[in-house]
């Protein structure tokens, strides 16, 4: 075996450092993905997708990994992660407007710090609460940054601030002013290597004694505490942590959209959106968050121009993903993966389904007969 | 006050030359001014250009639901009817156009590059004044023409966008209506008995620009002193502290930029808090917006609104057929009166249409979009609201409109009586000047 190449449980792994292993498929899937990602640029000149809405929605699916840190491990459901979202991408926003800073990689920086700030701080205030108590205090944290926000002529009210350091063009990268195009195309090059690196980073903070006690601590919080995990202090770091992720995306999604308003980025619905977009890619994995985000993102941008009541679809999406894919797109690919594979050499199985349906559909039937009888009648 | 240049009502005297060359010389800008029966039948002088057959593909962004939709479906309703008209008339140069409407709400960076990315050769919209500064660099970057409905904060070209290529805008700016309601003020009182005033408008730039175009205006010819100001969130549900502090101040005039549903409260806490008996005069640039919305009840009072650069019976149906005729079509067709929002859609697509053919006539082929917005530039051109011009700067100057709120009982909506026409001239600044630089110097 080369070093790259390690034999565990008779299987080939590819190896790509200490503890971060991939069996055989996940490799194939990994580069594939790797490919789609650096040619959606060429795949979207080709079709007719669009290459903003997949690049907003890789941003938004980074805030939604930060977020399944909590969600994931710690068994957390944060309802204010716009929290950090909106104030990495009003980081960047403040330095280009009020102090023409021109740098692209320095309002991310200044996305990052003021979004780190914040989570601390709020972290801080939370990281003792469990289930529900948590999950309105991150809500109520989010509102009050919002309405700070939208009271304030610092930044601008509703009308938001622009990111572009002289009003018309926007920042350099690399020290560099690119044309329209050439600026677009950079910047997602430049989010997709920011999001490789961010998700090999949760993948080894979460597979090191950190991400283990975190994982214990979402399991029963008194049996950690038990065993010597100071529970409230790495909840607040995983918190932290998971605000780091979220102010790195608003921050790229500051010099994306080149001007940040209140109501995309920092309203509550956006925690709703962020919280569901790793459920839709499924929580259970590290790359799910991402899938939701893009899935999610892409159906809020194009759904306007073809479905009158397009606010309904997004609860659709919900029901039919509770109720078909508890565990996500990416989560139940695995699952469906083996129910074909078995019913591909056991077809008598489809007859079994086909009659699952039938029976689950005459009981549907039945329930509704039976309480429309009771509406009517009063009585079965 | 002045009227609109084509106050005639009577064309049994107008030939059909004369009348192609008042309104820029084609039988589409004619059937867009409202003058379509004036026309008879004659040969097209496009009829050689080098035109693609296929449809013109456009979009309109505006308010289509929630409370900022008074505005927005009316702009829709305009932009509608435009294009229908268009497609009546046999298209621009031959080519008919297709028009999608999406929602704009936070969405309109979103919806303008997908709209560029469906191949759309204009795009129209939005309502808002954010998302309108928000859309600018957009559209200078992407180069597909806007015209956009609304948005109109003053210094977004005056100041924020001054050299732009391909973004326009054809409703009237704030200055226009905030110094026409200046002036109307001053007509009603005289501007001896105005020594106070206060305002209450929204909570975002384009309240604030209004109220403080407004302030310079009145304190300007009259040398009124401000006693309150309070801006109330957008569509807030409720408004009474601030008519409590303006009933405690009793100045002689209230200015109110509210529109939509904050307008149609105001009017309701304004009667209920006796506001009414405590001031002079409320006078505000877009109450009339909610005109479809208001009660016979909440029109009462020394209340008088703007319309922006159309009011549909000025000058009277009974003598300006291309109005009386609007009326009754958008009666007929959507079952409301049109307001200056209507005028919004529908002048933002005249204007485009008008210039396209202008352009398809001096070249000879459909233009370039860089080409349209070259004729864009100082182009004028008619709609059953009078006349209309694109100015250099890219905004549009028409005449405003201001009058007396009241009530209609033909068409059981609150209507404008002894209204105001102020030409664009006497309420916005000369070319190359700021408004504040301008009012400044009164």
């Amino acid at each position: 075996m080369s070093r790259f190449l390690v034999e565990r449980d008779g299987q080939t792994r590819v190896r790509l450092s200490e503890g971060m292993e991939l069996t055989k498929s996940q490799s194939v899937l990994a580069v594939l993905g790797l490919v789609v990602l650096f040619a959606v640029p060429d795949i979207t000149r080709l079709t007719s997708l669009s290459f903003q809405a997949i690049h907003r929605g890789i941003l938004f699916g980074l805030a939604a990994v930060g977020l399944n840190l909590l969600l994931r491990h710690t068994e957390l459901v944060s309802f204010g992660h716009a929290a950090f979202f909106g104030v990495g991408a009003y980081g960047a926003a403040v330095l280009a407007s009020h102090f023409d800073v021109s740098s692209g990689l320095l309002l991310l920086v200044g996305s990052v710090l003021a979004s780190t700030a914040i989570a601390v701080l709020i972290g801080y205030f939370v990281a003792g609460y469990l289930d529900i108590y948590f999950a309105l205090l991150t809500l109520a944290f989010n509102q009050v940054l919002y309405a700070f926000v939208l009271q304030s002529g610092y930044f601008n009210y509703s009308d938001g601030l622009s990111v572009r350091p002289d009003g018309l063009n926007p920042p350099t990268l690399f020290g560099l002013q690119w044309t329209s195009s050439g600026y677009d195309l950079i910047l997602y090059y430049f989010t997709v290597v920011v999001l490789v690196v961010s998700l090999l980073a949760m993948w080894k903070l979460v597979n090191s004694p950190f991400g283990r006690a975190l994982d214990a601590i979402g399991q029963d919080r008194t049996r950690a505490r038990f065993v010597g995990i100071p529970v409230e202090k790495y909840v607040w770091i995983a918190f932290a942590i998971s605000g780091v992720y979220g102010g790195l995306a608003g921050g790229l999604f500051a010099l994306l959209q080149l001007h940040v308003s209140p109501e995309p980025t920092l309203y509550a619905f956006v925690s709703g959106e962020i919280l569901f977009m790793a459920i839709l890619g499924g929580f259970g994995t590290l790359v799910g968050p991402v899938i939701g985000g893009v899935v999610l993102v892409y159906l809020l941008i194009q759904a306007p121009f073809y479905v009158e009541y397009y606010n309904a679809l997004t609860g659709l999406v919900l029901i039919a993903v509770v109720l078909f894919l508890p565990e996500g797109i990416l989560g139940s690919i695995p699952k469906i993966g083996t129910g074909l594979a078995r019913r591909r050499s056991d077809p008598g199985l489809l007859r079994e389904d086909v009659a699952t349906v039938g029976s689950s559909l005459r009981r549907g039937v039945s329930r509704a007969v039976t309480t429309v009888r009771i509406i009517v009648f009063g009585v079965n | 006050m002045t009227t609109g240049p084509t106050t005639a009502a009577d064309s049994g005297g107008i030939d059909r030359r004369t009348l192609l060359k008042t309104v820029g010389g084609s039988a589409l800008a004619v059937a867009l001014a409202g003058c379509t029966e004036l026309l008879e039948d004659g040969e097209d002088s496009l009829a050689d250009a080098d035109v693609p057959d296929e449809p013109i593909e456009s979009g309109l962004q505006t308010f289509t639901e929630g409370a900022p939709s008074v505005l927005g479906v009316q702009a829709q309703y305009g932009a509608e009817t435009a294009v229908r008209r268009i497609n009546e008339n046999g298209g621009i140069a031959g080519r008919e156009m297709n028009l999608d409407v999406v929602e704009e709400g936070g969405a309109y960076l979103t919806n303008y590059q997908q709209f560029v990315d469906e191949g759309k050769d204009v795009t129209f919209g939005p309502i808002s004044s954010s998302g309108h500064a928000e859309m600018v660099p957009e559209i200078e970057a992407q180069e597909v023409i806007n015209v956009s409905t609304d948005g109109t904060v003053t210094t977004l070209y005056e100041e924020d966008f001054p050299d732009v290529t391909y973004s326009f805008r054809f409703q009237n700016h704030d200055v226009m209506e905030a110094l026409a309601a200046v002036m109307q003020a001053v007509e009603v009182l005289g501007a001896d008995s105005i020594d106070t005033y206060a305002g209450i408008n929204p909570n975002y730039a384009f309240g604030q620009d209004e109220m403080d175009l407004f302030s310079r205006g009145i304190e300007a010819l009259t040398g009124a002193e401000e006693v309150y100001s309070g801006f109330p969130d957008l569509g807030t549900g409720d408004m009474s502290t601030h008519i409590t502090e303006v009933n405690g101040e009793a100045p002689d005039v209230v200015f109110s930029s509210c529109w939509g549903g904050d307008a149609t409260l105001l009017l309701e806490q304004g009667h209920a808090n006796g506001m009414f008996d405590a001031v002079d005069l409320l006078v505000g640039p877009v109450l009339y917006g909610s005109a479809n919305d208001l009660s016979e009840d909440l029109v009462d009072g020394p209340i008088y609104s703007g319309s922006r650069n159309f009011y549909w019976g000025e000058p009277s149906t009974d003598q300006w057929s291309p109005a009386a005729d609007l009326v009754s079509e958008v009666e007929d067709e959507y079952g409301v009166v049109p307001t200056a929002h209507f005028m919004s859609g529908y002048g933002a697509v005249t204007a485009w249409a008008t210039a396209a053919e202008k352009a398809v006539s001096l070249l000879g082929r459909w233009p370039e979009q860089e080409e349209l917005a070259t004729v864009l530039e100082n182009h004028g051109f008619f709609t059953p609201a009078g006349y209309h011009t694109i100015g250099a700067d890219h905004q549009g100057y028409s005449n405003a409109h201001f009058g007396e709120l009241t009530w209609s009982d033909d068409h059981d909506a609150a209507a404008l009586s002894d209204v105001n026409v102020f030409a664009a001239k006497n309420v916005s600044p000369p070319p190359g000047e700021t408004s504040a630089d301008w009012i400044g110097s009164w």
